[in-house]
């Protein structure tokens, strides 16, 4: 750090990152104890459940209060900027899937299980707008390509027990056809969907491709 | 690459035709069993061998789902509030479907109201064992030694509200004795610290304990069953060992949520029958040191029976040791 | 010695048959499928997989699962390199080293070391297991509540260590883990310990939801705000392979992380886990330039990729020779052990030798399975770093979600990949690091339970944890470690004090 910044810097605070992260732990340590308030200690040869919980707070806070005194006294970094909108979209994308995967009711609001064929394209291309680059067509290229991936992937190879398409929809067809069947039919058919849009797409591809930044002290 | 993609649809046609042929009525799909606990336990393992068998009568895969968590509670609970059309049974035992009112006061659900009990699948006695250079050598000689160094003992279990825990708390009511608890996370760990001479002695599964006590790494000083068990023909029953009022095995069950129709549970239950019918399904049942059922206790109306008697049962013992979890 | 040979070659001729085989690559191919998507375990797939046993003699059966269970082992770690999500509580140290060698553009490299050093350390402990597996059973049963809490303890320090910047930060984020492990009900007297009152709490955090949070999705977040456009071929791949160089300086952490693992898997209760991370301390203590460590050193991927693999292979010593699970996916085999009409315990060897001496063959074959199923591959993972991020990162999330869900089949656990996602951007935003807290969450279970139950065997009595020579031997070294970690900023503390 050059000195002219260092300079810069001297106020009351000199390293805002270190004193919002002692302060967050405070609040932590603060959070837990209150929490942890009525359960009993117990004693050295029969600790009650409050016991280590206790320390450990008291620990977690400390260490907050050592951190925040440093970010008064010692030069640091100060906090970065925070992002909106990545947060939002992958937050919104993480409770679309939860709320759809399964029958899903939180009072008066309740939602029947759509499965996997639902919850995860809408993960997707939900979370697919966190960046500001989002197209809508790509990402619906993608989830209708990797969700029959994985619904055959999970559902058929692995037989793992997740809810793959709404019930609903089995009871419209023929009542002979199996499981399995149904879902091999709609991976084929998102898989076709998902081939000829990509495929109408094609032209309007471009030659640019983002990547993560690498850390500037490498 | 749409000429593949064609093909690949073609293929797919097929396939849904050919597993399009012979299906009755219920049941037409898969049917999901709720295990309440980890796989691979003692539950897990007789829902699967039974699970498997009846697979067969019914003609559609029975697909066993761990659900575990708060002594079963989370799964049962789950299962409990599933659609009643049969597609949704659980196997439930003495815990979630006997203790659990006891020791969990905001279970939401009750053991004998909320269920269409299908019918007993397989119990494991318990057994009391100890550490193999214990003081004692036999049960008497253990009661005796309770009496005198109770506080000095220390009995493990396999945490609150396990198999292990419960028949403990029973045990020591019944002897009356104070020994010192030590939890522990699942039997493995409590097992190893038996066999290490951390702890002294503990109460569980047949299943858990035959291997280590035919193995010598422990010793046991009886089985509360009324009758000894062929795989430990050695081990004497709590009443030849002089103890009464000690005769408990871990029963397993299945169960389905409350309003499924008469016709399911029966077909269920004959499925079931079935299953313990089988030689093969059965020895491999004895082979673990279970016990079956006999045939007046497997019926849907002897299973609701057996869970009142056991709610009944176990509440008082569990409430005057003072144990419960939130 | 005759003995190992004739028990070996019976074991061999049981594993080699062609069904075995088969059933050994298909485990270790599916078992390397699921370690890769993030979040599905070896366990969920296992239990799912049982029924299809059913049909098969119980040796190739556990032939199979055992091959699902390091092959997603191996799997595991190279999604900690490529993308940063650890999987299992063993690739969280991958992710520190291995991470940034793939941004580097030497994810080859990384993926290639992880996968030689593995197949060298999968060839030591099945000779160790073979030749002193009976013996080193003994070692388990030493150990009891006090030295176990002990054990932890030096952990914990381990990840004082480990830490790349602050310590102080370190310290504090150990701390937070081993809090967010006493969430849930206590195991000794049943109650809730900060739970909200919320039901899906009562048995505490996940592992894979917390990892998959704080490391996964803020990751993502994090990445958003990095990126930037570039051109599709100046996107540098780089070697896909290491070199005689690579080898000259990773082969040493290899051998050492191979015995650390080795000796860390025997110990019940999971002692795995410490593998990965004691070997990385170690390293980053022996090496000439321990800043190199958390930016790409190879050391600092093949000492650790070497212990997992050494210890998820002897962790099978409890479970084969005295039948004693010493952690989840061990206790499902032992599930499937029963179904089978098996019962694990001390007279396996005797009763059913071609199980015990076949499983043991099975193991080495199956290593070198890994090897071949898996080095062809690393160039087509490394090609996956090419897609572009904009629709790599949804993808990932979808995955996470997916797998997520899979493991105890609640939505709520899908939610709180997003709650942690939050709380981990937070963290980075304020200069912590994760890993310390991944590890401080890991051993604060045991931590506390072996706390709680040595003290309640002691009367209450601190003096057990020095009275008992193990664990004062532990304590000991702990605190050594401790002192070597804090020495140095104590001292560049007081320079900065004088230089100004």
């Amino acid at each position: 750090m050059s000195q002219e910044r260092v300079r810069e810097r001297r106020g009351l605070v000199r390293s805002s990152q270190n004193l919002a992260a002692g302060l967050f732990l405070v609040f932590i340590a603060a959070l837990a104890l209150w929490l942890t308030g009525d359960l009993p200690q117990g004693r050295l040869g029969a600790m009650g459940p409050g016991m280590l919980p206790d320390w450990l707070a008291y620990a977690v806070g400390l260490c907050g209060l050592a951190l925040a005194g440093s970010g008064l006294l010692k030069e640091g970094d100060s906090l970065e900027a925070w992002g909106l909108r990545g947060p939002f979209f992958v937050i919104l994308a993480v409770v679309a899937f939860a709320v759809t995967i399964r029958p899903f009711s939180l009072g008066p609001l309740v939602i029947p299980g759509l499965g996997m064929i639902v919850a995860g394209p809408l993960a997707i291309v939900i979370g697919g707008y966190a960046t500001s680059e989002a197209q809508f067509r790509p990402l619906l290229v993608l989830a209708l390509g990797l969700t029959p991936f994985c619904m055959v992937l999970f559902g058929d190879l692995l037989n793992l027990p997740i809810p793959i398409f709404p019930q609903a929809l089995a009871d419209l067809l023929p009542a002979t056809w199996s499981q399995k069947a149904i879902l091999r039919l709609l991976a084929a058919l998102m898989v076709l969907a998902a081939a000829a849009m990509h495929l109408s797409d094609r032209g309007r591809k471009s030659r640019k491709i983002d990547v993560v930044r690498q850390p500037e002290e490498i | 690459m749409k000429k593949i993609a064609i093909a690949l649809a073609a293929g797919l046609g097929l396939a849904v035709a050919a597993d399009a042929q012979a299906q009755g009525n219920y049941p037409q799909r898969p049917i999901t069993m709720v295990v309440p606990f980890a796989a691979g336990g003692p539950t897990d393992v007789i829902a699967r061998i039974v699970g498997e068998h009846m697979s067969h009568t019914l003609g559609q895969q029975i697909v066993v789902e761990n659900v575990a968590g708060a002594g079963g509670t989370t799964g049962i609970t789950r299962a409990s509030q599933a659609q009643p059309d049969g597609y949704t049974i659980m196997m439930g035992h003495m815990g979630t479907h006997g203790a659990a009112p006891a020791l969990y006061p905001n279970l939401k659900y009750d053991p004998a109201k909320d269920f269409a009990p299908v019918g007993l699948a397989a119990g494991t006695p318990i057994l009391i064992v100890a550490r193999k250079d214990f003081p004692a050598n036999d049960l008497k000689g253990f009661v005796e030694y309770m009496k005198t160094n109770g506080d000095k003992v220390n009995m493990a279990h396999a945490g609150v509200g396990s198999v292990s825990h419960m028949t403990g708390i029973f045990f020591n009511s019944v002897i009356k004795a104070k020994p010192t608890m030590v939890s522990y996370s699942g039997t493995g760990p409590a097992l190893n610290d038996l066999m290490g001479n951390t702890v002294d002695f503990m109460t569980d599964q047949i299943v858990n304990v035959a291997p280590q006590i035919q193995g010598g790494n422990i010793k046991a000083f009886a089985i509360a069953t009324p009758v000894r068990s062929p795989v430990l023909p050695n081990v004497p029953t709590t009443k030849e060992a002089g103890l009464d009022g000690y005769e408990v095995s871990a029963w397993n069950a299945v169960f389905a949520p409350k309003g499924t129709s008469p016709e399911i549970v029966k077909k269920l239950n004959d499925a079931l029958v079935k299953a313990l019918a089988d030689e093969n399904t059965k020895k491999r049942l004895l082979d673990l040191g279970g016990v079956i059922p006999s045939d007046a206790e497997r019926s849907p109306e002897a299973l609701q029976k057996l869970v009142e008697t056991e709610v009944a049962r176990w509440t008082p013992v569990l409430k005057a040791a003072g144990t419960k979890a939130q | 010695m005759n003995e190992l040979i004739s028990n070996l070659s019976l074991g061999f001729g049981v594993a080699a048959s062609m069904q075995n085989l088969g059933l050994a690559f298909m485990g270790c191919l599916v078992g390397t499928l699921i370690g890769v998507l993030p979040g599905v375990g070896p366990i969920a797939t296992i239990a799912m997989l049982l029924p299809i046993t059913f049909g098969l003699d119980p040796v190739g059966a556990l032939i199979m699962l055992a091959g699902i269970y390091y092959g997603a082992q191996y799997g595991g770690s190279t999604t900690a390199i490529l993308v940063n999500i650890p999987g299992e509580a063993t690739s969280v140290v991958t992710t520190l080293d291995g991470h940034q060698m793939a941004r580097q553009g030497r994810a080859g490299v990384a993926l290639g070391i992880a996968a030689i050093g593995s197949f060298f350390a999968g060839t030591v402990a099945t000779v160790i297991i073979a030749a002193l597996g009976a013996p080193l059973t003994k070692l388990a049963l030493i150990f009891g509540p006090a030295e176990y809490f002990s054990l932890m303890v030096m952990g914990l320090v381990f990840a004082v260590v480990l830490a790349r910047g602050s310590i102080l930060k370190a310290v504090s984020m150990i701390f937070l883990g081993v809090l967010l492990s006493t969430v849930g009900t206590d195991l000794e007297t049943g109650q809730e310990r900060m739970t909200f009152g919320l039901q899906f709490l009562t048995d505490g955090i996940d592992f894979a939801v917390l990892a998959m949070g704080v490391f996964g999705v803020a990751e993502i977040l994090r990445n958003l705000e990095n990126t930037e456009t570039r051109d599709v071929v100046r996107q540098a791949i780089g070697r896909l392979l290491p070199n005689r160089d690579d080898f000259r300086q990773a082969g040493p952490s290899v051998v050492r992380g191979t015995f650390i693992g080795a000796i860390l898997g025997i110990l019940p209760g999971n002692g795995a886990v410490l593998g990965p991370f004691a070997s990385y301390t170690i390293e980053k203590k022996i090496a000439k330039d321990p800043s190199r460590f958390g930016r790409g050193a190879i050391e600092g991927v093949a000492g650790p990729e070497s212990a997992n693999n050494a210890g998820a292979q002897t962790s099978f010593i409890p479970l084969l020779t005295l039948g004693i699970p010493p952690n989840a996916v061990m206790a499902l085999m032992v599930g499937a052990m029963t179904i089978h009409g098996i019962v694990p315990g001390p007279q396996v060897m005797t009763r059913n030798p071609d199980l015990f001496w076949g499983m043991i063959a099975s193991m080495w074959i199956g290593n070198l399975m890994l090897l071949i199923i898996n080095l062809p591959m690393v160039g087509m993972w490394v090609r996956l770093l090419k897609v572009p991020y904009h629709l790599m990162f949804p993808a990932i999330l979808m995955f996470c979600c997916i797998g997520i869900y899979s493991i105890n089949s609640l939505p709520t656990d899908v939610m709180f990949i997003g709650v942690f996602g939050l709380l981990g951007y937070l963290l980075i935003k304020f200069g912590f690091e994760p890993a310390p807290l991944l590890l401080g969450f890991v051993l604060g279970k045991l931590l506390e339970e072996n706390l709680r139950r040595a003290l309640i065997l002691s009367r209450g009595s601190l003096e057990t944890f020095i009275d008992r020579p193990v664990s004062a031997g532990l304590l000991l070294v702990a605190i050594v470690l401790l002192a070597l970690a804090l020495l140095p900023s104590i001292r560049k503390g007081r320079d900065e004090v004088f230089t100004e």
